[in-house]
């Protein structure tokens, strides 16, 4: 049997929980969820495999693959637990690190710090030697300075190196000797070197990325080596991949050289979860929501395929919704999916400022204590204790019922901390945080759609996490979106994404020329070299090239990411046509046809798939029973809304509150909820319910 | 049942929806310049503003801006609007870059576009961008040293730019035929007009949902909840008057002669008065502020003070009033020169804290670099086309009463990113030779100032024009409470070679392989150095932040050669020194 025919393992780490799914070989998935432990994630994993093998009856040499993503990364940056760090670099550049790119995330604060920087100034060494931007020489490399940076930086107890020398994209031979001599000299020290990891223009994004490369590579490998111990050790002979920021899939062995990959696995997975499952019910186009009890994420997927940025922020405590203020993290220019945060969810906290003004979050209560509602000790006002107030959550449906939630006390917090104040009605105001909740969760759907120049209104809303399929009406609501879908699972979502996923390297480089025959001949020769590169990673032959440029008009002083498809079909005309098209898109404008045409870089994505799960499938249909509770819908007052568990949900119109074990789907009045056949869940908005009747009779008149 | 919210504000929760909804519009109009603009000055510095004005020209909601814009926007809407000779119709865009009708200075381009619902005009959707070029006697219209006005560049004062949708050919003609770089600047205001027209579009669909006038309304509520934030905050002040003076170096005219700014900062109850009064006349050289960079730098300093997160709009210029006199360097008259001004009202902001620091302390940073500085360098290269590097730079804060100040971080008067040395390498013919922190030059104290910075620049053509503009090489920034000054700025020529020193502000040739040496000011220190933790003198010195000697005689802090802090002999010259 191949690895494909038999099941598979899907591994998903979050901060508080650990969630499993096992895809067996006739297509039937199997969950489980357990806590994470934190200090020793194998730990938690081998609970889930013991506990899902029991579960499903199957062998272990039955599990063809294990999939995986984690949070160790960013754990890493955030707690600033990685590999003790040093960084040789060109003299004269010995702060590049630290001065970034001056900007800060915050105004009028004199309060901000900066994150603080992952190699000291005294792990920052320098050399002599100077490259210039055309790859000429100007000065040789200063070896002896090479030599006595490695010196002083093994005496300083550094495990882990870094080298990024000025203009080392354009002529990496000076990088590359200098990684000669460290080897040479240290062989057992970890060495990241810039020129192989990211051959591009910009030192700040080249020097982070190396070094971020460097900080948590001992600690990737070192966890890979333990996981890989751990699948051996229980009988289980598959192999690893594991989950990318870009959604697709890498080898353990490939990730563990290049760990700056899989730095936000986790969001990346339920993404491309989503992308998968809408294509499957005929919708490619959607606003992933992903809204926890402390952070909303969204990201924006168009014909099945989620948006990319080239580089993002990580190791801030800075959520990236504010595109342009820059500064709160490390800058990790990779390819990632692009996805934008804000601090607002579940557990967020309500307060009102100087002027008497509600406001949601970013304070959040956590899981603990929680939210008052909880009965932890939690005292402060959150988002979920309003909803409970609302009748939009069911006190005995929480956890799968493990957890009562104290509806007594979520209304008297209402009461004495908003309410009374503004002058309204429990309801009322919980009602205000409800909207307000989800205007703020909008902010982080403006970032991925308005903000690039996407009108929101055209893409479904595909909502998971612990509170997605809550405000996801909501919010589609609001931005005047049609349709919300929710899929199976949508508590552990981002562990069903990892099935769906295929391999994916990527690679790039700076190519700065202006766009002619030349060029383009040029470029395919650059990109079927790095097509070598990517199938070596991949491990395996026969993978989908697919090429990108990063492009401008001449005089402009920023690039569009122009996807250019096979670059063996590459031509001049081509890439100019898919330039013009890609910037009238986004600008709404094109220079004359003769403006000069620059292409700044070029990428190359290598994919490969390894077996994906069969979206039509509906699994888990089990009976169930409903109730009803009261709950309000603002000008419609307190209505009576059946309470029904997803698996016994075929259709229903709104009011109706749709329980999982692990979330909440609200369906607001008027709207109607239908199941589909990937076991999703669809909800069409009342507006567009009683547009489609206004159709019907137009019709039949 | 009553609200004890303030009056003024209707209904919070539906004020806190609406502020959200007209917030996100100008944000997106900022990001739409983001996205779309040609020049670096704009992509990558970020020097423009966008905003939405209620119909009497009033601040509503500010984008994501730079701070020296603060209040740029609706000074100009105001004098644009008084100057129209003919009535505004839908469709329209108005244009205006001149000082002396409301502007700050020539680079920076305003357009406004009325918003019109049912035939009436309830908002502006404004933007100001700073273009690379407009004409006049150097590239980039930033040079310091020009006397008046008409050496700077295009003047443009309150004109259509469009009527009812349609370009004034005429206009665009006269622009493009003025400026260096005729493509950038059509690249550049392309941009801007498609903000103003995003905003146009969004404005509508709010005001549509809200009803045109709950949404006039509502643009009220917002600067009232601004008013109602900023003076809560001032009135948490103490009262009272200080007054501040610090001087720039010179005008780089009247080279070595001193220009007092004099700031006073007068509070009672909720009312804050910043007072210019004795602040020098207008000078000679092209650092003259107009009355709006003045304010800015002193909403500025009291809203990073105040720390209340209180919006940008009207209700903040309601609350702090600003006090000019007409004919000095915080608000010059006709043909004062002015396109340098940026130095000046960097300077302004610092002195503005320094008056608060005055009537709060404790609560208030030392002096910042003073930057940012701006280096251009500009020519045409063998095939005659025209190259035009301009750099502005500002890196160092003054330490705060409670912690360091920071090094590498742009000061609070802006939010400027700085270029990539190899993106700079691959556009222009100019390579950086250095770029980073210079050892051991913060401005001491129990909290120490940010280290300051250094950047090279070397020319590869064979010839090209050198502007530079800096300051704080004679006055250095100041520290407070015992706090020392920050080591001076200081520009060299041929570092490496015959080294001279230069002024601090000049425009001059540079030739193939000369080398100009730009070190910025460091940041001043807070409290007695004497007091500073041992333990943190001895990680500066490992970073290189302080030196042996340094931290002996400055610090009294004596380290082993390894470094260690020697504890008997540091208490031994702490002693020493205190004496």
């Amino acid at each position: 049997m191949t690895e494909t025919a038999k099941a598979r393992l899907a591994i998903d780490i979050g901060g508080t929980f650990t969630d499993f799914i096992l895809e067996d070989a006739g297509g039937e998935l199997h969950s489980f969820k357990t806590l994470t432990t934190h200090e020793d994630y194998t730990k938690a994993i081998a609970t889930g495999i013991d506990r899902l093998l029991a579960a499903s009856g199957i062998a272990v040499d039955g599990i063809g693959q294990v999939l995986h993503a984690t949070t160790l990364g960013s754990n890493t940056l955030l707690e600033r637990t990685g590999a003790k760090t040093g960084l040789i670099t060109t003299k004269g550049f010995r702060d590049v690190l630290e001065i970034r790119d001056l900007r800060m995330p915050r105004l009028y604060d004199q309060d901000w710090d900066k994150p603080e920087t992952l190699v000291r100034r005294r792990w920052r060494r320098v050399a002599g030697g100077r490259m210039l931007a055309d790859g000429t020489e100007m000065t040789p490399l200063d070896e002896a300075d090479i030599r006595e940076a490695v010196a002083f930086l093994k005496a300083g107890g550094i495990t882990s190196v870094a080298v990024c020398l000025i203009n080392s994209y354009a002529n990496p031979a000076h990088e590359i000797r200098a990684g000669e001599i460290i080897r040479e000299m240290w062989p057992e020290v970890h060495l990241s070197l810039s020129c192989e990891l990211l051959p591009e223009e910009g030192e700040y994004p080249r020097t982070s990325t190396c070094v971020i490369n460097a900080y948590v590579q001992p600690v990737f490998k070192d966890y890979i080596a333990r996981l890989k111990g751990l699948i051996a050790a229980k009988g289980i002979a598959a192999p690893l991949f594991f989950m990318q920021s870009n959604g697709g899939l890498t080898p353990a062995e490939t990730a563990a050289e290049q760990p700056i990959h899989i730095i936000e696995s986790g969001p990346a997975a339920g993404v491309v979860g989503a992308s998968i499952l809408g294509a499957a019910t005929g919708t490619g186009t959607m606003i992933t929501l992903d809204i926890g009890g402390t952070t909303a994420k969204a990201a924006l997927v168009q014909d099945g395929q989620p948006g990319m940025a080239t580089e993002f922020q990580v190791g801030g405590h800075v959520l990236q919704t504010e595109r342009l203020l820059s500064g709160g993290g490390f800058s990790l220019r990779v390819p990632a999916i692009d996805l934008a945060e804000v601090g607002a969810g579940g557990g967020s906290i309500v307060a009102r400022d100087a002027a008497g003004v509600p406001q949601v979050g970013p304070r959040s209560a956590g899981s603990n204590p929680g939210p008052v509602c909880y009965g932890n000790g939690g005292s402060e006002l959150t988002v979920t204790d309003c909803n409970l107030v609302l009748g939009y959550l069911n006190e005995n449906s929480i956890a799968g019922g493990e957890m009562v939630l104290d509806r007594a006390a979520a209304v008297a917090a209402c009461e004495a901390q908003l309410a009374a104040p503004l002058g309204k009605a429990p309801e009322e105001a919980a009602q205000g945080v409800f909207a307000l909740g989800c205007m703020t969760m909008i902010q982080a759907i403006r970032a991925v759609t308005t903000e690039r120049g996407q009108d929101p209104r055209d893409f479904a809303v595909f909502a998971f996490g612990g509170n997605g399929p809550l405000f996801a009406a909501g919010i589609a609501e609001t931005l005047g979106c049609a349709k919300v879908i929710v899929p199976p699972a949508p508590g552990v979502f981002s562990a069903l994404g990892l099935l769906c996923a295929e391999i994916e390297i990527h690679k790039s480089r700076s190519f700065r020329r202006l766009l002619d025959g030349a060029a383009v001949a040029d470029a395919q020769a650059a990109l079927a070299e790095m097509a070598t590169l990517a199938e070596a990673e991949a491990q395996r032959p026969g993978g989908r090239l697919t090429a990108t440029a990063r492009m401008r008009y001449a005089g402009q002083s920023s690039d569009l990411l122009v996807p250019l498809g096979d670059p063996a079909a590459l031509t001049e005309a081509a890439m100019r046509a898919a330039f013009t098209a890609e910037h009238d898109a986004v600008f709404k404008f094109t220079a004359p046809e003769g403006e000069p045409v620059r292409i700044t870089a070029i990428e190359l994505c290598y994919a490969l798939p390894v077996g994906r799960l069969d979206p039509n499938r509906r699994r888990l249909a089990r009976e169930g029973a409903a109730s009803t509770q009261r709950a309000f819908f603002g000008a419609a007052g307190w209505l009576d809304a059946p309470v029904i568990p997803r698996t016994a949900l075929t259709e229903a119109t709104g009011p109706c509150i749709v329980t999982d074990p692990d979330a909440t789907t609200l369906v607001p009045p008027g709207a109607v909820a239908r199941v589909t056949g990937t076991g999703s869940l669809e909800i069409v908005l009342a507006a567009k319910v009683a547009a489609a009747a206004e159709d019907r009779q137009a019709e039949n008149a | 049942m009553t609200s004890d919210t303030d009056a003024a504000i209707a209904d919070p929760i539906a004020f806190q929806l609406f502020r959200h909804a007209i917030t996100g519009i100008a944000n997106e109009m900022a990001l739409t310049i983001f996205r779309t603009a040609y020049s670096g000055v704009l992509k990558n510095i970020m020097d423009y503003s966008t905003a939405i004005c209620d119909r009497e020209g009033r601040l509503a909601a500010q984008g994501l801006s730079l701070p020296g814009h603060l209040c740029s926007i609706p000074v100009a809407l105001k004098a644009t609007l008084a100057a129209m000779d003919e009535p505004v119709a839908e469709g329209d865009v108005l244009v205006m870059n001149d000082p002396y009708s409301g502007g700050m200075h020539l680079p920076d381009i305003f357009t406004f576009k009325p918003v019109f619902v049912a035939g009436e005009i309830v908002a502006y959707a404004c933007a100001v961008c700073h273009h690379t070029d407009v004409g006049g006697r150097v590239a980039g219209s930033n040079a310091s040293d020009s006397t008046e006005i008409f050496q700077e560049g295009i003047r443009i004062p309150p004109l259509k730019l469009y009527r009812r949708g349609e370009v004034d050919r005429t206009l665009m003609a006269m622009l493009e035929s003025n400026v260096r770089m005729p493509d950038r600047l059509r690249g550049d205001l392309r941009g801007q007009l498609a903000a103003c027209r995003i905003a146009e579009q969004g404005v509508q669909a709010l005001a549509k949902t809200e009803g045109a006038e709950a949404f006039v309304a509502r643009l009220d509520e917002l600067m009232s909840y601004s008013e109602i934030l900023t003076r809560n905050g001032i009135r948490n002040l103490p009262d009272g008057e200080f007054t501040f003076t610090d001087y720039i170096d010179d005008d780089g005219i009247d080279v070595g002669k001193p220009i007092p700014l004099v700031c006073t900062v007068r509070k009672s109850g909720e009312r804050l008065v910043m007072d210019w009064t004795g602040t020098s006349p207008q000078v000679k050289g092209a650092i003259n502020n107009t009355f709006s960079y003045t304010a800015a730098a002193s909403y500025t300093a009291v809203k990073t003070v105040l720390g209340d997160g209180a919006p940008n709009n009207d209700g903040v210029f309601r609350a702090i009033e600003v006090i000019a006199p007409e004919g000095t360097i915080a608000n010059a008259v006709m043909p004062a020169a002015c396109a340098a001004r940026g130095l000046t009202g960097f300077r302004m902001a610092d002195c503005a804290f320094g008056a608060m620091a005055g009537l709060a302390p404790g609560r208030v940073l030392a002096c910042s670099d003073g930057g940012n500085t701006n280096v251009s360098i500009g020519g045409y290269d063998a095939g005659r086309k025209p190259f035009i590097f301009v750099d502005f730079v500002s890196a160092a804060w003054g330490a705060r009463p409670w912690k360091d100040g920071l090094e590498g971080n742009t000061t609070l008067f802006a939010n400027m990113a700085s270029y990539s040395t190899e993106t700079v390498e691959s556009e222009n013919p100019v390579l950086i030779t250095v770029n980073e922190f210079v050892d051991d030059s913060a401005g001491a104290g129990k909290f120490r100032g940010g280290v300051a910075m250094r950047r090279d620049y070397m020319l590869l053509e064979d010839e090209a024009v050198l502007s530079v503009r800096a300051d704080r090489q004679a006055f250095r920034p100041w520290g407070l409470d015992g706090g020392h000054d920050g080591a001076a700025g200081i520009n060299v020529m041929n570092p490496e070679g015959e080294a001279k020193k230069l002024v601090s502000k000049f425009t001059m040739t540079m030739r193939k392989g000369d080398v100009l040496s730009h070190c910025l000011p460091s940041g001043g220190g807070y409290g007695n150095p004497l007091e500073r933790d041992p333990a943190a003198v001895a990680e500066d010195w490992l970073d290189d932040f302080v030196s042996t000697e340094t931290a002996r005689d400055v610090y009294g802090v004596i380290l082993t050669p390894e470094g260690a802090v020697d504890l008997p002999a540091t208490q031994a010259r702490r002693a020493e020194l205190a004496a």
